[in-house]
């Protein structure tokens, strides 16, 4: 097996600058009060932070005053250290850029290290530092015929299109994987005991073990790299120094037994931002989501998945939640699309107080995959028209698109809209079978809700019509078509099961219907209601 | 394969074969769904192109239309409905489609004002893929006045690339020189039974071939007008 290893140093700072990838060339450091002891993610409460940072707190007094604890390599270059208040930080490098990471940075940033792995693997090792994962890439090798080295390029690239810096390496087991990456930007350790015991002879030992300890051991023993370790005799190690400088002594040797514990993607997809200070109105929110909504498809698109439903949850100021769902036509990865949607929910139903945080929840799906006939028509591509019908939902409302269905009901008018699905190839020969025309029948074109109008009534029925677009004499009259429904039903049942909008007294209605030439040269279909008297135009003849 | 099995699929072979020639006949034309309008178009709605269906109240538009739609949904194609009438809830009567003929899960039905009528054809035709979209404007007052010239330059553009039968319907003539082809609608005179109480039977009309048609100086002599009948029973 040969394992990847994706180390992002400093997880805490990069996911802050996640937030604000404008400011990714520029000098920047991470502010803290204490060291990070969150609830979530619990790979994260372990995290284990550099020794100086630690050394930095404890003198700094932590828990007082925000001091730095995470440098980009140009603040560390323009003399900042950790350790500093941000005061002191800006008088040694004005341009630096401090910020202070949320849980929900932190989360999304874990989050999207493990896509890292998602997007090569369909199980990935977290590790138990929340700062690497582990996934196998023994079968890569047929995307990436150039090697290795090729793979871990690749790897190394995409956590960069996350906004994520990452180390790579190869290895045949996570221990030696990881001490890899805390030598090299990018290693391709040799496959096999001897060749792993080669690459880390000249390594330092303190990229073995965070055991101060057993480092200290070491340096008493006069043993300055791993090859050196490798040449003493385990068992001696272990006398001495316990298991866990046998384990160091092992991985010496090139021979790591870590166990590799992969697990599958969650169901789910989050972002998240704890904002600094309460938005009240939609366009400023807008704004925030839209890094939220990019940042989750930059994860998706990583992973070859679309974004098939939104739940989008507000942290209310002072205290509660706005949760809700956005619906979604179909598949999408236009984040256009999902933002117009989200806008539109929006101000449809305004959230009840200013905004103080937000986190969206994205369902991950697969974009269905068609496959061409040279002989049958080509629908439209999968991913397009998944697009395309989120934008029109977004356009007209989602209610307003999809398919159109007959409706058990008695109710003429009565329609109902399902999900689109394109039609299905038909089968080979069926084209031939089209030549027979379809029947030129005239359909009712609906007025909905209908208009209610006035009716001249003579012996025979409507004599005459006026309403907002039609006035005009009745010429023939048929009718009148008794019809009525719902009745059985009570009240409350009758009001909401009906699928007209235009819904009627409930308790059920009964209509008395009438078609009529009208000497405007069209043929109109209306309805008497039978109860108050009304009359309403259902709509004409085409 | 052993020749004797080659030979058992001869038979299905020559199906496919002609489907082919039908696809080349048929290429730069779709039918109608009505034989007469066929006839008066040399063919039917030009393909990749703009068509335009004008008429009054129950002269048969909408009936055109669904029949286009039905033909195109049966020969396997992805068509769109967009239906800017009916006050925003839709003009469609899915019960008299379904009768029409019409495979109603196959239709992608978009409800929409007026105003939003072009965005959301220009939408659909863009996805591409789509062999036909109709676009009825019948019961949106004065098309002419609301939309741009420049918007049906841009949704023809948009046909032609995709290779989209766009179809629209209206009450006056709107496109003007953006239409491939342009069918007039008139002298709907309804026709009901007589034998006991009165019933309404259907319409008969007249369509007239205003623009487009066969490029044949000989076609063009032959009278541009058709008579056609509606029913309303089956």
């Amino acid at each position: 097996m040969r394992l990847a290893c994706v180390y992002v140093p400093q997880l805490a700072l990069q996911a802050a600058l996640r937030r604000t990838p404008e400011a990714r060339d520029e000098p920047a450091g991470l502010l803290e009060t204490e060291p990070w002891k969150g609830s979530v993610p619990p790979a994260m409460s372990s995290a284990r932070r550099s020794r100086a940072t630690l050394d930095a707190l404890e003198t700094a007094g932590a828990g007082k005053k925000p001091r730095v604890t995470q440098l980009e390599a140009r603040a560390r270059r323009a003399g900042v250290r950790p350790g500093m208040t941000a005061a002191q930080a800006r008088a040694v490098s004005a341009s630096i850029r401090l910020y202070t990471a949320t849980a929900a940075d932190r989360e999304a940033g874990a989050a999207a290290l493990a896509d890292v792995g998602y997007a090569f693997a369909p199980r990935v090792d977290s590790g138990d530092d929340g700062e690497r994962v582990f996934f196998d890439c023994a079968d890569l090798g047929q995307l990436y015929p150039y090697g290795e080295t090729a793979i871990a390029q690749a790897v190394q690239a995409h956590a960069a299109r996350l906004g994520l810096g990452a180390r790579v390496a190869i290895a045949s087991s996570k221990g030696i994987a990881r001490v890899a990456t805390r030598a090299h930007e990018l290693a391709v350790v040799p496959a096999g005991a001897a060749g792993a015991r080669e690459f880390l002879a000249p390594l330092p030992v303190e990229l073995l073990t965070d055991d101060a300890t057993l480092r200290a051991a070491f340096r008493r023993w006069g043993t300055r790299t791993a090859g050196a370790i490798a040449a003493l005799p385990v068992d001696a190690v272990a006398l001495r120094l316990g298991p866990r400088g046998a384990d160091v002594a092992r991985l010496a040797c090139g021979k790591d037994d870590e166990p590799f514990v992969p697990r599958l993607a969650p169901d789910a997809l989050e972002e998240a931002v704890d904002l600094d200070y309460p938005v009240y109105e939609i366009e400023p929110l807008t704004f925030v989501l839209r890094g939220l909504v990019d940042r989750a498809l930059a994860r998706l698109a990583g992973r070859s998945l679309a974004c098939a439903g939104m739940t989008l949850r507000l942290s209310l100021d002072p205290r509660g939640l706005d949760v809700r769902t956005v619906p979604l036509a179909a598949p999408t990865r236009d984040a256009k699309t999902l933002l117009e949607l989200v806008r539109l929910d929006l101000a449809r139903r305004p959230p009840d107080a200013a905004v103080v945080g937000a986190r969206i929840i994205v369902e991950p799906a697969r974009v269905r995959a068609t496959q061409l006939d040279m002989l049958r028509p080509a629908g439209p591509a999968p991913d397009r028209l998944a697009t395309t019908l989120a934008r029109l939902a977004a356009l007209v409302g989602p209610e307003n698109v999809g398919a159109p269905a007959t409706v058990d009901s008695w109710r003429e008018q009565a329609v109902a809209v399902t999900p689109y699905v394109p039609p299905p190839a038909p089968p080979a020969g069926a084209l031939a079978a089209t030549a027979a025309a379809p029947a030129m029948r005239l359909t009712v074109r609906r007025k909905r809700p209908p208009e209610e109008i006035e009716v001249i009534m003579g012996r025979d029925g409507p004599t005459a019509l006026r309403g907002s677009e039609t006035t005009a004499r009745v010429l023939v009259t048929a009718g009148p078509y008794r019809l009525s429904g719902e009745w059985w039903q009570p009240p409350a049942t009758a009001a909401t099961t009906s699928a007209d909008p235009n819904n009627d007294a409930p308790g059920g209605w009964a209509h008395e219907y009438w078609d009529v030439h009208a000497s405007d040269g069209a043929v109109y279909r209306l309805h008497r209601d039978a109860r108050d008297g009304r009359f309403y135009l259902d709509g004409y003849y085409d | 394969m052993s020749r004797a099995a080659a030979i058992a699929h001869i038979p299905e072979l020559a199906a496919r074969l002609v489907s082919l020639e039908r696809l080349e006949e048929s290429r730069g034309r779709r039918t109608t769904g009505v034989a007469a309008l066929d006839g008066l178009l040399a063919g039917g709605w030009p393909r990749a192109a703009l068509s335009e269906i004008t008429g009054r109240r129950s002269t048969g538009r909408t009936a055109i239309v669904l029949a286009t739609l039905a033909r195109a949904i049966a020969a396997g194609e992805a068509t769109a409905l967009v239906d800017a009438s009916g006050g925003g809830g839709g003009s469609l009567d899915a019960r008299a489609a379904a009768a029409a003929g019409l495979a109603l899960p196959a239709l992608l039905w978009i409800r929409c004002a007026p105003a939003q009528a072009l965005k959301a054809a220009d939408l659909v035709v863009g996805a591409g893929g789509f062999g036909v979209v109709a676009l009825d404007l019948c019961d949106s007052g004065d098309a002419r006045r609301r939309v741009a010239d420049a918007a049906w330059v841009r949704l023809r553009h948009g046909a032609r690339n995709q290779g989209t039968t766009v179809l629209v319907a209206t009450s006056t003539r709107t496109l003007g020189t953006a239409a491939a082809a342009a069918i007039e609608l008139g002298d709907g005179v309804p026709t009901f039974l007589t034998d006991g109480p009165p019933l309404f039977a259907g319409v008969k009309s007249r369509a007239a071939r205003v623009r487009g048609g066969s490029r044949d100086e000989s076609a063009r002599e032959e009278a541009p007008c058709v008579s056609l009948a509606f029913t309303c029973r089956s």
